[in-house]
């Protein structure tokens, strides 16, 4: 989680990403912003996430990113 | 469109008579046969307004049924096969291997859709492109292909069978099994001429229900079209009086009048286009089918990336969901984003790397809505905008911030709003114009020709529109302005009003058919305007 959370504040400064529950709906975080956020949960990961998981339930807060990520991995195994 | 017998979803012809009579039909039958009747209902339109040519569409909606059966078939297989092993390198290997042949079924399946599409709308302008590099390597040759016909509705339905392939490919839907579902989400007659986009976990399940026509969804269906029609009727119909002749011949106009009819036009597109799109969410609304909503109140937008969020709402979101993510996804694009975040940071590495898919989503936004050079210029000109913005930001957000600006301030937000209007003026104009030169010289024109006096001294009037047409125009902008603003800042209907619903709805209904009689513009002097986007 604090992994995830570096890599927000890095890529968008000043957010509180720890209370922040609307990443997508109230467009904190653009599509150009998400896009180079999964490029670094990718490799920071080494996961692939589908456009198809690009859906605001998943980017909403940094816990709906934690359990796509969680997701993703036991989905590997 | 002229010569058909429906020519429009505004006319007599389709709400008079062909909505009245299929909802009869579907009321007297059964509810198992109620979607059947609404599928005889969608291709009896197809053949009213495009004849033959249904031949394509029940082309399409065939290959794109197969293409599910075949993912639907290959995605059992590789479950099979995953659950055979334990070992996470093995299982990736295996998943690889299936979305590969899935890969290679959903090319083929794009391929004839896409192919069926670019044959008969595109064929002319591919030829002349091959006709003149030709001539350009000393080579004469005229490529002229036959000429088929466009079936209607080709450019909204061929998306809507891509989508539902690539929905079955990414495993968000079950592949349909029954042939009439899918036929009927293709070919929906509301949806035929101008959308909305619609995916396939959207609207089946409704479409198939059968649900009986309820007195709350009939009322309210009605009032939904009535407003449509007004919009048509009274603002695009009329204002064609003065954006047709100065579109025709630009030469003949002064600036002032060129950059009135970019407005009137944007106004004209918005009305025509909104309301037939309001006429389709009413009649679905009629059999209990929730269509998405297309526009978002546009004209509040801030950014030009925010009025495509809110205007064609559902091709936009088409291109973002199939276009702009999975090519921002795909492997040399990240490749690129990673180094281009190296080399120029994260901020504008982003926006550069972005910037590929920006590209592809309007390429294909401009050549979506017809073959002309004008419309590749029109995506280019939104590529560049959007894609010039967000490298700009930086700069900005200092200029706003050493010139003490409050980003939240009133003041700045109309300032933005005027802005994003005048970016949107400048890019209908150039889709409206009759090729790319014309565009350009109207741009020209303006520049050099402009005169703030012309707007008092009565010379805009000249193109064919009197005070009494502008006076219309402005009454009905500023009744739209206000249910817009009640909509942006999230009003809501009085608990009381709640109460008598149907009543209020029915005196509204009276309401707005009493207006589009007394203000509607038809009869001598005025031409009834062809859809706009049906052309698309």
């Amino acid at each position: 989680m604090d992994t995830i959370i570096d890599i927000l504040e890095e890529l968008k400064p000043g957010i509180d990403f720890e209370t922040e529950q609307g990443l997508v709906r109230r467009r904190v975080l653009d599509s150009l912003t998400i896009i180079a956020l999964i490029s670094e949960l990718e490799d920071e990961f080494d996961i692939t996430i589908p456009a198809v998981e690009i859906v605001a339930d998943n980017f909403d807060s940094a816990e709906s990113i934690h359990a796509l990520i969680e997701r993703l991995l036991d989905e590997d195994l | 469109m002229n010569g058909h017998i429906i020519n429009s979803f505004c006319s007599l012809a389709f709400l008079g008579a062909f909505v009245p009579a299929t909802a009869l039909i579907y009321t007297l039958s059964p509810q198992r046969v109620r979607p059947w009747v609404l599928l005889l209902a969608s291709y009896a339109c197809f053949w009213l307004i495009s004849g033959k040519l249904l031949v394509l569409l029940i082309a399409t909606t065939l290959v794109t049924y197969l293409t599910g059966l075949v993912l639907g078939r290959v995605r059992a297989e590789q479950r099979e096969a995953v659950a055979g092993t334990r070992d996470r390198a093995e299982r990736r290997a295996i998943k690889a291997r299936y979305r590969n042949r899935s890969r290679m079924v959903v090319g083929f399946s794009a391929l004839a859709s896409v192919g069926i599409l670019v044959s008969v709308k595109y064929l002319g302008f591919l030829g002349g492109i091959a006709s003149s590099l030709g001539t350009l390597v000393g080579f004469e040759w005229h490529l002229v292909p036959p000429k088929i016909g466009v079936p209607i509705g080709i450019s909204f339905y061929t998306l809507q069978a891509l989508s539902y392939v690539f929905d079955v490919y990414r495993s968000t839907i079950e592949p349909e099994r029954n042939p009439m579902r899918l036929a009927l989400f293709m070919g929906f007659f509301p949806q035929l001429m101008e959308g909305p986009i619609c995916r396939y976990g959207e609207t089946a399940d409704q479409l198939a229900a059968g649900e009986p026509i309820r007195t709350d969804n009939l009322v309210n269906g009605l009032v939904r079209i009535a407003w449509g029609v007004a919009k048509t009727i009274i603002v695009a119909d009329r204002l064609n009086l003065y954006v047709k002749p100065v579109f025709a011949d630009y030469t003949a106009w002064s600036g002032t009048v060129i950059a009135l009819g970019a407005v009137l036009y944007t106004f004209q597109l918005y009305c025509d286009f909104s309301g037939t799109i309001d006429i389709v969410i009413g009649v679905g609304r009629i059999f209990g089918v929730r269509l998405p909503e297309n526009f978002r109140q546009p004209f509040f937008s801030r950014t030009a990336s925010e009025f495509w969020q809110r205007w064609h709402i559902t091709l936009g979101a088409w291109l973002r969901d199939y276009v702009f993510y999975p090519v921002s996804l795909s492997s040399p694009v990240k490749r690129f984003a990673r180094g281009a975040r190296k080399v120029f940071g994260t901020r504008t590495g982003s926006v550069l790397s972005g910037g590929v898919a920006l590209f592809c989503v309007w390429i294909l936004n401009g050549l979506w809505h017809g073959s002309g050079w004008q419309y590749l210029f029109f995506g280019m000109y939104y590529f560049v905008t959007i894609l010039a913005s967000g490298l700009l930001e930086p700069l900005f957000s200092g200029m706003r911030r050493a010139l003490k600006i409050d980003p939240s301030a009133r003041p700045w937000i109309v300032f933005q709003v005027l802005r994003t209007w005048t970016i949107v003026f400048v890019g209908e104009l150039i889709f409206r114009a009759e090729g790319v030169r014309a565009g350009i010289g109207m741009l020209g024109r303006i520049a050099s020709g402009f005169s703030p006096a012309a707007l008092i001294d009565g010379s805009v009037l000249a193109p064919g529109m009197d005070a009494a047409d502008f006076a219309v125009v402005a009454l009905f902008a500023v009744a739209m302005l206000f249910f817009g603003l009640w909509r942006e800042l999230g009003c809501r209907t009085p608990r009381p009003a709640l109460q008598h619903r149907i009543g209020i709805s029915c005196a509204a209904l009276a309401a707005i058919c009493v207006v589009i009689i007394v203000f509607g513009a038809y009869g001598q002097g005025y031409v009834p305007l062809d859809p706009i986007y049906a052309q698309f």
